[in-house]
């Protein structure tokens, strides 16, 4: 605990730590995609609708809305194959742990697959509803995904602080057949994620405009764009902060002395430095009106040193509360067995393939602004749809 | 010696078996029906692109669709579903299957990311591609479903024939066992077969297409059903290198197990003989109805398989090493001497409903050995199978377990706890009296142990001459 993350551990735990919080957040960028996406999204169409009164504000939130609902199921899939990873990791690392809580939170926990695919399909459906004939349907359908995907996060949350726990806890936990477990950390700390999420989201299109996957037509729309964009951004980031501090606040004296230890504080102060750059970033590229790389690689930059700075942190904690020397046996037993190398040559091999299929996509279709534009102009929207429809309807009464 | 202990949870009436053989037979469906699917869209885009069957190129597009919306959700969802119902079911056999075989796993994800991504590209852009790009990424995509199901296959044929990794502890000689191979190309014939039967009932949705177009698809995608002679010959050399005593199970040993193997073979048999109709009979079209039937055959099929596939593993779960109620073979004399209830550290769910301690123990030996095959009065109950037996018949045939049936495991506890077991029958037999006083017919703690001693730790199966080292 005395030493930098991951160092101070034996080898093969250190080794496994490392590559658990680097696939964990790598399944945080789709995650916080998914999260911020659905929540968006919802307050888009339920904006939608007032702007009738306003008649016709909100054409930016077309075009964000339309562009993440289109992607949200490829984000959703590549945030659940993605999140295989580290749950093939955490596995290694604390099995009795994490197998304990799955087992204690028993039919809430299994209710996260069928609300997932609940969750996923809403998605598809979405994608296909006319707003017109049924107006309330975009708002149900949007409040039920992100119903979906709020459920599956807060279960997250709640099995990994119980898997946190000590055995007294869970026999409590196990003999009163509580499927909850309440804890306060709970709350702040999904809101830490959810708020965080919004700046993460907003980094992610903004490269989506820059490749064209987001289609801002004038010059007037992309500095509204990006306008819109730095205020998700900024406020996301500052909600995260505050959130952040309550969290931290609900945590044992000992525990926030973390935060300052050599073990976490660095990365503590990673993380940190990654909020800072992001605002600064917004805050500088919101006159630009356009997505510079000047402006998206230090946004980049500092959105992943959040999240990865996060993660160990977050690992830290879980550190400090679990006697993880105990486990350095079974993770030198794992570390001796055969299939690294294969491993290694086969994420070579599919990163590869991948990289090709991407190019050669963009290549064959013309260019992503063209291929996929034409896509996105099939597409039925909805907030869009909403909004326009009912403002030429507005236009026409007068 | 160190036993991990799990809060283990009840599923009510359900046998856990159920619980996990459901989602498993449906996520093995949908997996196969991903896999054969990317096969079937490689040959009618090719078919396409070298003008045999020009129209099929629309029909891709189509399927493609159906293949990424149920694949792709249910079929993905269900498979982390797995590992959390594995965790639900047996912590313990899923953690030593991550531990030994975490590296193959991962390489099975690398594939499986690979597919999603390939997928994606074509479901997004494919009609915008040109032909060269549109068959390779679904050639890229079948081979990356396909390079899941061969990484996946080695894992899970591993519990059942682990063949030499006892005794070198080699991953690869866990993966390539001894059922590796005719498992791994049973799965891919059943891949195609299903692929090819959800081609039949899609096609009868496709309003594109006219009866003279869709009598041509279906014959292609009927020929997917071709491979499907191999399998007698394949279910041959499966049971070639299964252990001889699941072989014999299947084959009469056990009722049930023959019967489910008996369901997958004439449904099997079925479809083969409906496709030789259909691919001889020139004109001859699967309407709506037929294909579905076909298809539900299929399903039928898969689950017959998969029930035998889980059955024959008996009385483990990894052959060799871990039993069905997560107790290794090393750990039954170990138990013998400790006892099972003193290293458990989870209590007795509802404790003041017992109206003696002895029953209370018989309980949490229940939940400990036999809640993971057995319920109280539900599906393959206790009370139904043994609740008749009289007091010297159940202290005997819990104590010599292995011999009563050789499926199951021996039993790990101590003499006392066999007696309390058996009080606990006992009473939940006689429908839970709140007052209940000890058997007097009972046998003395003395026989009991004698019994235990006689029948000795060894499983009721017999088992190769090796070494059987407990699993890391």
């Amino acid at each position: 605990m005395n030493t930098l993350f991951p160092g101070g551990f034996p080898l093969p735990t250190a080794f496994y730590l490392t590559l658990y919080v680097l696939t964990l957040a790598l399944h945080v960028v789709f995650m916080n995609y998914v999260l911020a996406g659905s929540a968006y999204v919802m307050c888009s169409v339920w904006r939608a609708r007032r702007s009738l009164i306003r008649e016709g504000a909100a054409v930016n939130d077309d075009q964000l809305a339309r562009t993440i609902t289109d992607w949200l199921p490829l984000m959703l899939s590549l945030a659940i194959t993605a999140g295989i990873a580290p749950l093939l990791f955490i596995q290694i690392l604390y099995r009795v742990r994490f197998y304990t809580a799955n087992l204690l939170l028993f039919h809430r926990w299994m209710a996260i697959l069928p609300v997932l695919i609940a969750g996923f399909y809403l998605l598809y459906l979405l994608k296909k509803v006319r707003t017109s004939e049924r107006p309330w349907l975009p708002r149900l359908t949007t409040m039920a995904i992100l119903g979906c995907f709020g459920f599956v996060g807060w279960s997250w949350t709640e099995n990994h602080l119980l898997s946190l726990e000590s055995q007294a806890v869970w026999t409590r936990q196990y003999v009163r057949h509580s499927l909850f477990f309440n804890s306060p950390e709970l709350w702040p700390r999904l809101l830490t994620w959810l708020c965080g999420s919004f700046a993460h989201m907003a980094i992610i299109l903004m490269w989506q405009w820059r490749w064209g996957t987001l289609p801002v037509d004038s010059d007037i729309t992309a500095m509204q764009t990006m306008r819109r964009l730095s205020t998700i951004a900024l406020g996301g980031l500052t909600c995260a902060v505050g959130t952040g501090l309550w969290y931290v606040s609900t945590l044992p004296t000992l525990e926030r002395g973390l935060l300052m230890s050599p073990l976490a504080g660095p990365w503590f102060a990673v993380a940190c430095t990654g909020v800072a750059v992001q605002v600064l970033g917004w805050v500088i590229g919101r006159r630009a009106g356009r997505p510079k790389l000047s402006t998206l690689i230090p946004l980049t930059t500092g959105g992943l040193l959040t999240i990865v700075g996060v993660a160990v942190v977050r690992e830290s904690l879980r550190l400090s509360r679990v006697d993880i020397s105990t486990l350095y046996e079974a993770h030198a037993s794992a570390y001796t067995i055969d299939g690294f190398a294969a491993f290694v040559a086969f994420a070579v091999l599919s990163g590869l393939l991948v990289a090709w299929c991407l190019k050669a996509t963009v290549r064959g279709a013309g260019s992503w602004s063209g291929a996929l534009r034409s896509q996105f102009g099939l597409k039925v929207p909805i907030a869009s749809q909403h909004v326009s429809r009912y403002c030429e309807r507005r236009t026409l009464m007068r | 010696m160190d036993i991990p202990m799990f809060p283990v949870n009840d599923f009510g009436p359900a046998m856990k078996g159920m619980i996990i053989g459901g989602l498993g037979i449906l996520h093995v469906f949908l997996a196969q029906f991903a896999i054969g699917g990317g096969m079937m869209m490689c040959y009618f885009e090719w078919l396409s692109q070298t003008g045999r069957v020009p129209f099929a190129r629309q029909f891709v597009d189509g399927y493609f669709k159906l293949l990424v919306l149920v694949s792709f959700v249910v079929g993905a969802v269900t498979g982390v579903g797995m590992w959390f119902t594995s965790i639900q079911i047996s912590p313990r056999t899923i953690g030593t299957m991550v531990q030994e075989f975490h590296w193959l796993w991962a390489v099975e994800w690398t594939f499986f990311t690979l597919e999603v991504v390939s997928g994606y590209c074509f479901y997004r852009c494919g009609p915008q591609l040109p032909d060269t790009i549109r068959l390779r990424l679904l050639a890229i995509y079948s081979t990356a479903a396909w390079g899941s199901l061969f990484w996946i296959n080695g894992i899970l044929s591993w519990q059942l024939t682990p063949g030499s990794y006892f005794a070198t502890h080699s991953v690869w000689d866990g993966f390539f066992n001894p059922s590796f191979w005719p498992s791994l190309i049973f799965r891919t014939i059943s891949s195609m077969t299903i692929a090819a039967l959800v081609a039949c009932v899609v096609l009868n949705f496709v309003t594109r297409f006219d009866r003279e177009q869709r009598v041509v698809l279906q014959h292609r995608a009927v020929r997917f059903l071709i491979p499907m002679v191999a399998m007698p010959a394949l279910a041959v050399w499966y049971f070639l290198v299964l252990p001889v005593d699941s072989r014999e199970w299947v084959l009469g040993g056990s009722v049930v197990m023959s019967m489910f193997f008996a369901l997958g073979a004439a449904c099997s048999l079925l479809i083969g003989a409906y496709a030789v109709a259909v691919m001889f009979t020139q004109g001859l079209y699967l309407n709506g109805a037929t294909a579905a039937l076909l298809a539900s055959l299929a399903f039928l099929a898969t689950a017959g398989g998969e029930f035998v596939r889980e059955g024959v593993r008996k009385p483990y779960t990894i052959r060799q090493y871990l039993y069905s109620n997560s107790i290794t073979q090393d750990e039954v004399a170990y138990l013998r001497e400790v006892g099972c209830l003193n290293i458990d550290p989870w209590p007795v769910e509802d404790p003041d409903t017992y109206p003696t301690d002895d029953l209370r123990r018989g309980a949490h030996v229940f939940r400990i050995q036999c809640s993971i095959c057995h319920t109280i009065d539900g599906a393959n109950g206790l009370v139904h199978l043994a609740g008749k037996w009289t007091p010297m018949q159940l202290r005997l045939n819990i104590a010599q377990l292995q011999r009563t049936k050789p499926f199951m495991p021996p039993f790990a506890g101590t003499a006392e706890e066999v007696d309390w077991l058996s009080e606990w029958i006992a009473w939940q037999s006689a429908g839970r009296p709140s007052d209940w006083d000890r058997n007097p017919n009972a046998p003395t703690l003395a026989q009991v142990d004698e019994w235990l001693d006689e029948v000795g730790t060894t499983p009721g199966i017999e088992l190769p001459e090796q070494p059987q080292e407990a699993g890391r």
